[in-house]
């Protein structure tokens, strides 16, 4: 069959699988978007995020993790971990590329019921050690794993893989606006990671089988180890689909789900600004530009500038919008904005 | 570590401060850092008591 034929044939399956378009998982697959920061450094301990909603946990080592515009032809970005230093990943060391979906946009996949179907990942991924890796595909709510495995077979080379994950019906995903899947791509790990056999099938959550014993990649054993992906791809049916590319704007506004900021732009036009009398509360509500997960976490970033009023402070927020304001401090017109691209106000609702 | 907020016009915050980052943490099942927040309370830590005004 043709390659052409051999497309076509596969969109079929996608077709027959219930989604010709939207039918990617994953947000941002391709690595366009990076609300955050194009790169993080020093990172020893904790999470790092460039690349919006695709996440690094590292608890061994020092990393830095980056939006490149290195990338396979069809790509602009991809998103890069690099050890900068290294120690022993002992029992417990990790360094993992993780993302999570949400249960709501899980129930397509029908697990836990007579009907469950199975899933395909794909991606393009570049690293400058030969190996085979583990991913880990959790089910969070019913405490279940399939770990799989892929093979660098050259060295800084992009390379395309694919891995078919089987139907469970065990265990259906939650509808609701927590995480429920988490796929842990996995570098480097821990000897307690690896002391299981995965039998590739769902099965119960174990440690041992995180990594398991067909894990041999050792990423982040020398400095300057790296490993890079784009192109990354979830969706129901047991045929791997081309890359659904989406449009910037599309994948922004997905992102934002998760995070978004206001600010960031030097020497602007106040973005509040109203007429108070000494002593009242300013307060000036403000929607989101779309609705978030949940309830984010917010933070005020930098010395924003503001006239007559005292303290900036967020004074409620929700998963639709925020109050921001404060005390005026005398009579007249109070205004808050931005002097510098680094003064932000943060909301995440990262998953 | 972590640290109450004030009142706001008589009413409790529904939010907890993370000192680390000055992280406005609201009182949301569904929010990741506020249940790293409850399992740090499960583990007998107690966040500091609020700024006076």
């Amino acid at each position: 069959m043709s390659s052409k034929a051999r497309e076509l044939a596969n969109l079929g399956n996608a077709y027959s699988d219930g989604a010709l378009s939207n039918r990617n998982l994953i947000i941002n697959g391709a690595m366009q978007v990076a609300q955050r920061g194009t790169s993080v450094t020093g990172l020893e301990v904790g999470q790092g995020r460039t690349c919006d909603r695709i996440g690094t946990y590292v608890n061994t080592g020092t990393w830095t993790v980056t939006q490149e515009t290195d990338a396979p032809d069809g790509f602009g970005n991809s998103f890069k971990v690099l050890a900068t230093a290294v120690e022993s990943f002992g029992t417990t060391g990790q360094v993992q590329i993780f993302y999570t979906i949400e249960g709501r946009d899980l129930q397509g996949v029908a697990k836990g019921t007579p009907s469950a179907k199975e899933m395909v990942f794909s991606f393009y991924c570049k690293a400058n050690k030969t190996g085979t890796h583990a991913i880990a595909f959790r089910d969070q709510d019913n405490s279940r794993v399939c770990t799989k495995y892929f093979t660098v077979n050259s060295t800084d080379t992009w390379e395309y893989k694919t891995i078919v994950l089987p139907a469970d019906t065990t265990g259906a995903f939650d509808n609701d606006n927590n995480g429920s899947l988490q796929i842990e791509m996995w570098m480097n790990g821990g000897s307690n990671f690896k002391t299981g056999t995965p039998t590739g099938a769902w099965e119960v959550f174990d440690n041992a089988i995180r990594l398991g014993d067909g894990h041999t990649a050792t990423i982040g054993d020398s400095v300057n180890d790296y490993f890079q992906i784009t192109g990354v791809q979830l969706e129901v049916g047991d045929t791997a689909t081309p890359f659904e590319h989406r449009s910037y704007g599309q994948e922004l506004a997905l992102c934002q789900r998760y995070y978004q900021f206001v600010g960031g732009q030097a020497n602007s036009f106040p973005l509040w600004q109203s007429y108070y009398a000494s002593g009242n509360y300013a307060v000036w509500p403000m929607p989101f530009k779309t609705e978030m997960r949940a309830s984010p976490t917010s933070t005020i970033v930098g010395t924003w500038q503001t006239t007559r009023i005292g303290t900036l402070a967020l004074l409620y927020v929700n998963n639709q919008g925020f109050g921001i304001g404060g005390p005026a401090s005398s009579t007249g017109l109070i205004e808050v904005y931005p002097n510098s691209n680094d003064d932000l106000l943060t909301f995440s609702a990262e998953l | 570590m972590y640290q109450h907020l004030p009142d706001f016009k008589g009413q409790p915050a529904q939010c907890i401060k993370r000192i680390a980052d000055n992280a406005f943490i609201p009182m949301d099942p569904a929010n990741t850092d506020y249940q790293e927040y409850l399992e740090w309370l499960a583990e007998g830590n107690e966040p500091l008591p609020a700024d006076t005004e």
